[in-house]
């Protein structure tokens, strides 16, 4: 099945993203956008530059270089010299974090306040919205994430899993335009990546518009109406699922996948006493 | 040997003494706490101006003795700046600007010590630096830093005893004065070296309870 081709105006546009630490260069010129309702798989090995990529989005890394636009508005925009075509005040930049949800590998919940607090926390510091209307959507949230029994538990009492989905409800509070994932299960214990992973695919069906760096291939192959496959902070390959992942032309793609496939076939002995 | 006449009968004094110590403790404590905080974001600040203004306070006042800044701060300071100061309002001074250095690197290496994640979330939700510092990073840095700001705090108490210097009546400059007129300052000096082993022991004591209870 080939996913039909959004057509509308991509919600994030990346024009030769650039991003150098020190003298080494982890992106060398991106270029993506990410239309309305895609899912966007975001694969490569570690070092690749992925995260960099995820976070250069909301500018929690501020790229050396290159064109950012969400929904049209640009919020980057620095040519190769250095100098700024675009350059966002503080304030519109917040708001632009604001509608943008994201979930790190490390969840990140605030340890200092309650599972609801931590849902409630953004529309409430950064929307002033009232108390009520906040708590309501962020217990239905809660429910959604199957973590509504939780709400009064501090964060530590929580499973990696649990955290996880907690911090998926605060994202979603915001009510954000498309959210972006930060490798959402590799800090997962095996047991508990499908309680998360389901949490996402249940998002996805209801249409939100995802970027998301994994490394679960399944997920990528399931779920995804698109997978960018980076080496070395260049795009090396793209496109559906089973083009990218399932017929790989590209050689790293394909040594990348057969990897898993190895992991898979060494379990198999296993598996099958 | 010990005649304990002598404290009982200027148990006022003693009294009005303690009194200043402990209003003098309470206000450079509160004081430097606020300059302490202003610098400890100045030092933290993108802007490296205001990073090096942080740093250059932080150093100076860590460098020179209390004594030598106390004395300074009321002969010397009037005279360079052309403005009359009274002694309460040069020891306070002197006193906050001296502890706000030392809570400055306990708040910046609290704050510099919690997990980025926390400033990434807090700023991924859309929050401005402000925002993030005062709802998320700082109420957690601050558990963290209970037991060393306690622990300058006590110094800072015990540091309110130099105003003496500048005719501040604090409980040793009564000391003092109860000791010239009575000529027995073992006792005197033995009572206020107890007073403050009174205050501060339990002081110290539920700081490290306060401590236990946020862990």
């Amino acid at each position: 099945m080939i996913p039909v081709q959004s057509t509308a105006d991509p919600l994030v546009e990346l024009r030769d993203i650039r991003k150098c630490f020190g003298s080494h260069e982890v992106l060398k010129g991106i270029d993506l956008d990410v239309r309305p309702g895609e899912v966007v798989a975001l694969l490569g090995s570690s070092g690749s530059g992925k995260t960099t990529l995820l976070r250069c989005v909301n500018l929690l890394d501020q790229p050396t270089s290159g064109r950012i636009a969400i929904a049209g508005e640009p919020i980057f925009d620095r040519t190769p010299d250095g100098r700024d075509n675009a350059r966002l005040k503080g304030r519109d930049i917040w708001a632009m974090r604001s509608r943008v949800g994201m979930v790190f590998q490390q969840f990140n919940l605030f340890p200092h306040m309650n599972v609801l607090a931590n849902v409630m926390e953004g529309p409430r510091t950064v929307l002033g919205e009232d108390e009520r209307t906040n708590r309501e959507r962020a217990m239905d949230l809660l429910a959604k994430v199957g973590m509504a029994d939780f709400a009064d538990r501090m964060p530590t009492r929580l499973s990696g899993g649990q955290k996880q989905r907690v911090s998926i409800a605060r994202a979603l509070n915001m009510r954000p335009a498309m959210m972006l994932f930060d490798e959402p299960t590799s800090a997962l214990d095996p047991e508990l990546v499908g309680e998360v992973l389901n949490t996402m695919i249940t998002l996805a069906r209801e249409g939100m518009t995802m970027l998301v760096v994994t490394h679960e291939l399944g997920f990528a192959l399931e779920v995804a109406t698109r997978v960018v496959f980076l080496d070395q902070g260049a795009i090396a390959a793209q496109g559906t699922p089973q083009q990218v992942l399932l017929h790989p032309e590209n050689e790293r793609v394909r040594t990348f996948v057969n990897r898993f496939h190895a992991t898979a076939e060494l379990m198999r002995p296993l598996l099958s006493t | 040997m010990f005649d304990w006449s002598v404290i009982t009968q200027n148990l006022d004094l003693l009294g009005w003494g303690l009194l200043v110590t402990l209003r003098y403790t309470v206000i450079a404590c509160l004081l430097g706490l606020v300059i302490g905080l202003v610098i400890a974001l100045a030092q933290l600040s993108p802007l490296r101006v205001t990073r090096m203004a942080g740093m250059l306070f932080v150093e100076f006042f860590r460098n020179v003795p209390l004594l030598v800044w106390l004395l300074w701060s009321y002969y010397a300071l009037p005279i360079f700046a052309g403005i009359r100061i009274s002694r309460e309002a040069a020891g306070i001074l002197a006193l906050s600007l001296y502890g706000a250095a030392y809570y400055a690197e306990i708040l910046r290496a609290g704050i510099q010590a919690l997990d980025h994640g926390q400033g990434d979330a807090a700023k991924a939700l859309g929050m401005s630096p402000l925002q993030a510092m005062y709802r998320i990073i700082l109420p957690q840095a601050f558990r963290q830093m209970i037991p060393p700001l306690a622990g300058q705090t006590i110094i800072q108490m015990k540091n309110t005893t130099l105003l003496s210097v500048i005719t501040i009546p604090d409980l040793l400059y009564q000391a003092s004065y109860i000791s010239s007129f009575t000529y027995r300052p073992m006792e005197v000096y033995t009572a206020v070296g107890i007073i403050f082993l009174i205050i501060l022991v339990p002081s110290n004591y539920l700081a490290r309870r306060l401590e236990l209870r946020n862990h």
